[in-house]
């Protein structure tokens, strides 16, 4: 009956790659994305559910990756933002980051971009006020929103010239 | 961050999460995670036992032979404020729940983590690594660093969700070892800010069950942050409104206040007022007023007592505000 293990063998999914990994019961997915796989792009800030610099994509919906067990992500699809762009091309959503600026020390920008590139997945038309919403739970310490929002708003705009 | 190290179980059904809670030394259940984890990681609770109920297969949402709605208390919150049926049937609790942190934390907590949270308190919720201080009475001590020359726990119970199940009436189906109980939500909460609920340590919430008004109503849900987002609420509160057919004359108010005090809390005496009373704008005024003044409220998070109240007062109007709008709103063809 019992599933118990400290230590379990799992299959994670990240970015379209799968990796068997033998991790540890208490093992957060940020954790192992940084340490055991060498995806460093994600961030971590706070480590409580706070800044959002760990958000990445599980099943296409956005997560923070300090508050969840990796072994609870098997057989799920996780999307970091190392698989963003696709040899060596910049979405819509880094380029418009790029172009406006939206990046200064660049720690919360994983999390940021995440969190637009779903937005704009659910709503390719977002007002000021959705994007507010949608990047709330998201701190940047350079106080940078302006810039972030400009590039939000521009990759709207990029978006729309691609169709 | 690291999480302390513990033995996870991941049951495939109530009945086994519940015999494994009952058999597991110091087990502890999780169920979104957002709660539990981040006071893992602080050292505030650490359980030897952790029961996922991630496993579990979701199950949709069930109108019931009395046009009950029922919720799996393992349902997401993000999932609960997308619902066609809990947006029809109950629109406060998708209101509530829309409000509940953000989008991140939405698709991970569920609706019974977030009525089964902890209570929280400024001091209490951060790392104590390097306090060379007595642990305060949260964490098995006998001090409270937030009223030093307080008794008791001044943590204050913040769920946004728990209001607006008070108002609609909601009832929680617990399974244990002996089976299904039914019971109102409020028997949940015991308002002692150390032990906010009365729960066995075997006991789950796994349904919800949301009961069918009748007759012409309206809800309105308001929550005061500083920052409006990620955070948790300064005060928030829960209308619900039954009115008369004219549309005018309330004939039951359901009003519950959160985040000011170790359990939600119902306004009875306001409730009372405002029952037969026309539901014009400066009834509402009166009643914010009754609201504010009949509570205890207890001061958190820096905010003054007096702050509160005045808070409170400002919300109460919008809350009833938002319910009488929608009341109209939602009738008027009916009229």
């Amino acid at each position: 009956m019992t599933t118990a293990q400290r230590k379990r063998i799992i299959e994670l999914t990240v970015n379209e790659e799968t990796y068997e990994l033998a991790i540890e019961c208490q093992e957060i997915l940020l954790d192992v994305l940084r340490n055991n796989l060498g995806l460093t792009g994600t961030k971590e800030g706070c480590g409580t559910g706070e800044c959002g610099s760990c958000t990445v994509l599980l099943e296409g919906e956005p997560i923070l990756a300090c508050l969840m067990l990796a072994v609870e992500c098997e057989n799920k699809k996780i999307e970091t933002i190392e698989g963003q762009s696709i040899n060596g091309d910049l979405t819509p959503v880094q380029e418009a980051f790029l172009e406006k600026g939206g990046v200064q020390c660049g720690f919360c920008t994983p999390g940021m971009v995440m969190a637009s590139t779903d937005l704009l997945k659910r709503n390719p038309d977002p007002s000021k006020e959705d994007i507010m919403e949608s990047l709330g739970g998201h701190l940047c310490r350079c106080t940078g929103y302006n810039k972030i929002m400009e590039s939000v708003q521009h990759a709207v705009k990029l978006n729309r010239d691609n169709t | 961050m690291y999480l302390p190290k513990f033995t996870l179980e991941s049951p495939k059904s109530f009945e086994e999460a519940v015999s494994l809670l009952k058999s597991g030394e110091d087990a502890r259940l999780l169920s979104g995670g957002t709660d539990l984890l981040p006071r893992m990681k602080y050292k505030l609770c650490t359980p030897g036992v952790v029961v996922s109920l991630k496993g579990l297969p979701p199950i949709p949402i069930q109108v019931d032979e009395e046009d009950n709605l029922i919720v799996d208390a393992n349902m997401s919150l993000t999932a609960i404020t997308l619902s066609p049926e809990i947006q029809e049937k109950a629109p406060l609790l998708a209101k509530a729940a829309q409000m509940v942190a953000t989008r991140e934390i939405r698709n991970m907590g569920t609706i019974g983590g977030n009525i089964c949270q902890e209570t929280r308190c400024l001091y209490l919720n951060q790392t104590h690594t390097f306090q060379f201080i007595e642990p305060c009475l949260k964490r098995g001590g006998t001090v409270c660093y937030f009223a030093p020359k307080g008794k008791k726990c001044w943590a204050v119970f913040m769920s946004d969700t728990a209001p607006a199940l008070f108002c609609l009436n909601a009832d929680v189906i617990i399974s244990d070892l002996n089976g299904d109980h039914q019971i109102p939500i409020e028997k949940i909460y015991t308002g002692d800010s150390l032990k906010p609920l009365s729960l066995g340590s075997d006991q789950i919430i796994t349904k919800i069950v949301i009961p069918e008004t009748e007759g012409p109503s309206g809800s309105g849900f308001a929550k005061f942050t500083v920052r409006e987002t990620i955070e948790f609420a300064v005060v928030n509160i829960g209308v619900f409104l039954e009115a008369e057919k004219n549309l005018e004359t309330c004939k039951q108010a359901r009003i519950t206040v959160g985040a000011v005090f170790g359990a939600p809390q119902r306004a009875v005496e306001a409730e009372d007022w405002l029952a037969g009373k026309n539901l014009s704008q400066e009834n509402i005024n009166k009643a914010s007023q009754k609201i504010a003044s009949s509570l205890k409220i207890m001061p958190h998070h820096g905010y003054s007592k007096s702050y509160l109240t005045e808070c409170l007062k400002i919300q109460s109007r919008h809350a009833l505000s938002d319910a009488v709008k929608e009341l109209i709103d939602q009738n008027i063809g009916g009229r």
